[in-house]
């Protein structure tokens, strides 16, 4: 039984569907360290202009704050079939970031950014819900994914 | 006293008469003051259900002139809700049931002044508590995670309410640690291992919230300090958040294990099987806190696994539990002629609410508890943090496992008439209150004799002569409590053959 656990964890470990939520996703960001920064102050880190951006080595990453009652940017443009790390954090109290329809589910905490590496597969839009108690507008924290094919 | 038609040659355990009837009365009246608290905070607790359920059918009730001028919202019923149900109903029904058990068990006297105090001052900790959840100012759910802030009262009133529990784990082992002293060489009797194993849980488990409200969460909320970590805190929360589940069914499973098989007229299956158990119990309930932080970032993959495998351990002492306290009732319902593979089950006493309570309990805890096998596996935690999930789990495991079996607790401490017990709901507080209420006349001593039940295997009342097992399980409890040296210097549980008991 044990040693039936421990050969599925590893197996998960390796085919990647071990859900790893590290501080910078191998990227290195600006004004973050060690996955962490100052939530009062975001001038100085990507978060200050929320919103996807293509690095010149063609990689994408999208920075997302949560802040009572909503995410920005409200709905993430992203292109479709291409590895894109999304960094969030949150600029108030503690936000649930979770992609209806997939297996992208995480904690945005003031102080600390969660990041996690997904390819968008099918073209369309995706609803965005607040999955932690946030305060009294909690139930209208909702944004959106649009996934869009790119322009040739 | 036991209703078995089986003739064991192990008769179960008689506790101790306590001839006192002034400290027998007032050793009642404390438990049944902590039980009277805690079924009215449940009380009140339940009554939000209700708009939560309608809430969720699309129904809004919050906007009702009568609602309105209670409840600032759902959150702040929400949050009602689970403190009284999940945190004052539990850890006050727990204070009393478990600090009599071992009482009576050991047939010890406790400070009764010091008891009472205890009581006066958790109901304390809770109204100064009640005061911002009731006027808005506390709407932070149950788990109460910082950076939101909640009023300087609630934290304070909460580290009031929850340390004064350790007033009562002080209370029960230093009432353990001198029937030690007085019974040099034996072994604690079942009851009192459970109680005592308990509460030593306890002590550690809740060291995080402590922590985490005393030197963190008040001086913040007070403005001594500018800010609150929000990762450490709520790691803190889990240390304590995980294992206060244990907190709550472990004292369901010693009326499964000790008086279950009694209501059922049968016998408990292994004595040194429970004690392995609340062992298991003892040392790995709170390494296990990080499962319920899969979702945070910067916890490293490691340590998160690590408490995966750890939170999985954790279902081996229930699974003991649940095969072995099956086990006691199908040998109680073959001693009465049942027959066939599911056939015995008719056989049971399900008309009686001190039986038929905690075995639906049980019945539900099978599904809490394969539910939180899933909540374990870190690879599921996309799919399921939080999700309706997660309610769904917790209101099977200690919204119904440990509260149905604390209603059946009730029946048999304070013995309601069966007639009614057939009507539930509202109608079951208003016997129960009632029945509180009302002026004892009856000697307690002959109307609730702890209910315990014939051993197969048996513990054995010397250490001396007892199994490998209950030699390992006893001193590591005392190790536990108070240091391998005191314990042996105070107990002098050495026997002369057999391996040391305090190698450890």
């Amino acid at each position: 039984m044990a040693l039936f656990l421990f050969v599925t964890v590893l197996a998960s470990f390796s085919s990647g569907t071990y859900p790893s939520l590290t501080g910078e996703g191998g990227h290195h960001i600006t004004g973050v360290k060690n996955g962490r920064l100052n939530p009062k102050n975001f001038a100085a880190t990507p978060f200050a202009t929320p919103g996807l951006r293509q690095n010149a080595d063609g990689t994408y990453e999208a920075f997302v704050v949560a802040k009572a009652f909503q995410f920005e940017p409200a709905v993430l443009k992203v292109p479709v079939g291409q590895p894109i790390t999304i960094h969030v954090t949150s600029a108030d109290v503690l936000h649930g970031y979770f992609i209806e329809g997939t297996n992208i589910n995480t904690t945005a905490i003031p102080g600390q950014v969660s990041s996690f590496t997904t390819t968008f597969r099918r073209p369309g839009t995706l609803n965005v819900v607040c999955n932690e108690y946030c305060g009294t507008g909690h139930h209208n924290m909702l944004g959106g994914v649009k996934v869009e094919v790119q322009e040739p | 006293m036991t209703t078995s038609p089986i003739h064991s040659p192990h008769a179960a355990r008689e506790t101790p008469v306590i001839s006192d009837a002034a400290y027998l009365a007032s050793l009642k009246k404390v438990t049944q003051y902590y039980i009277v608290t805690a079924f009215l905070a449940l009380f009140i607790g339940v009554l939000i259900g209700p708009l939560q359920a309608l809430n969720y059918g699309g129904i809004n009730v919050y906007d009702t002139p009568i609602i309105k001028g209670l409840l600032k919202s759902y959150y702040q019923g929400l949050s009602l809700h689970g403190v009284l149900n999940a945190l004052v109903f539990t850890q006050f029904f727990i204070s009393g049931f478990l600090l009599y058990l071992p009482a009576r068990d050991l047939g010890m006297r406790i400070n009764m002044k010091f008891a009472w105090f205890t009581y006066a001052l958790m109901t304390a900790g809770l109204l100064v508590a009640a005061v911002p959840l009731l006027t808005n100012d506390a709407t932070l759910l149950y788990t109460f995670y910082p950076p939101m802030e909640g009023s300087p009262l609630f934290y304070i009133g909460a580290a009031v309410m929850v340390g004064s529990s350790l007033l009562v784990v002080g209370q029960v082992v230093n009432m353990w640690i001198r029937w030690k002293r007085a019974n040099p060489g034996r072994v604690t009797p079942l009851v009192a291992f459970m109680s005592v194993a308990t509460w030593m849980m306890w002590a550690v488990a809740s060291l995080g919230i402590v922590t985490e409200v005393v030197f963190l969460l008040i001086p913040w909320s007070l403005g001594w300090v500018a800010g609150v970590d929000p990762l450490i805190s709520k790691t803190l929360f889990w240390w304590t958040g995980h294992a206060i589940v244990y907190f709550w069914v472990l004292p369901a499973y010693i009326a499964w294990y000790a008086f279950l098989p009694n209501h059922a007229g049968g016998r408990i299956v292994s004595e040194p099987l429970v004690r392995l158990t609340f062992v298991m119990f003892l040392l790995n309930s709170t390494p296990v806190g990080l499962h319920h932080q899969y979702a945070d970032p910067n916890i490293s993959v490691t340590w998160k696994t690590m408490h995966m495998f750890l939170t999985f351990l954790i279902a081996i002492p229930s699974l003991l539990t649940a095969f072995s306290v099956a086990a006691s009732l199908e040998d109680a319902a073959r001693a009465r002629g049942g027959r066939g593979l599911f056939g015995w089950m008719f056989k049971l006493p399900w008309g009686k609410p001190t039986f038929s309570a905690p075995v639906l309990a049980m019945i539900s805890f099978i599904l809490g508890g394969a539910g939180g096998v899933v909540n374990a596996s870190s690879a599921f935690a996309p799919v399921i943090h939080n999700t309706a999930w997660i309610p769904g789990h917790f209101h099977i495991t200690v919204g119904t496992a440990t509260t149905l079996t604390f209603m059946g607790i009730s029946f048999w401490l304070i013995q309601i008439p069966q007639v009614l017990t057939a009507i539930g709901g509202v109608m079951y507080f208003y016997v129960l209150f009632r029945m509180l209420l009302s002026k004892r006349v009856d000697d307690g001593e002959v109307t609730t004799p702890i209910p315990y039940s014939e051993v197969i295997s048996p513990a054995g009342q010397d250490l001396a002569g007892s199994s490998a097992l209950v030699r390992f399980t006893e001193p590591l409890l005392a190790l536990w409590g108070m240091g391998c040296g005191a314990a042996a210097g105070a107990d002098d549980v050495r026997p002369s053959a057999g391996p040391p008991v305090c190698q450890r």
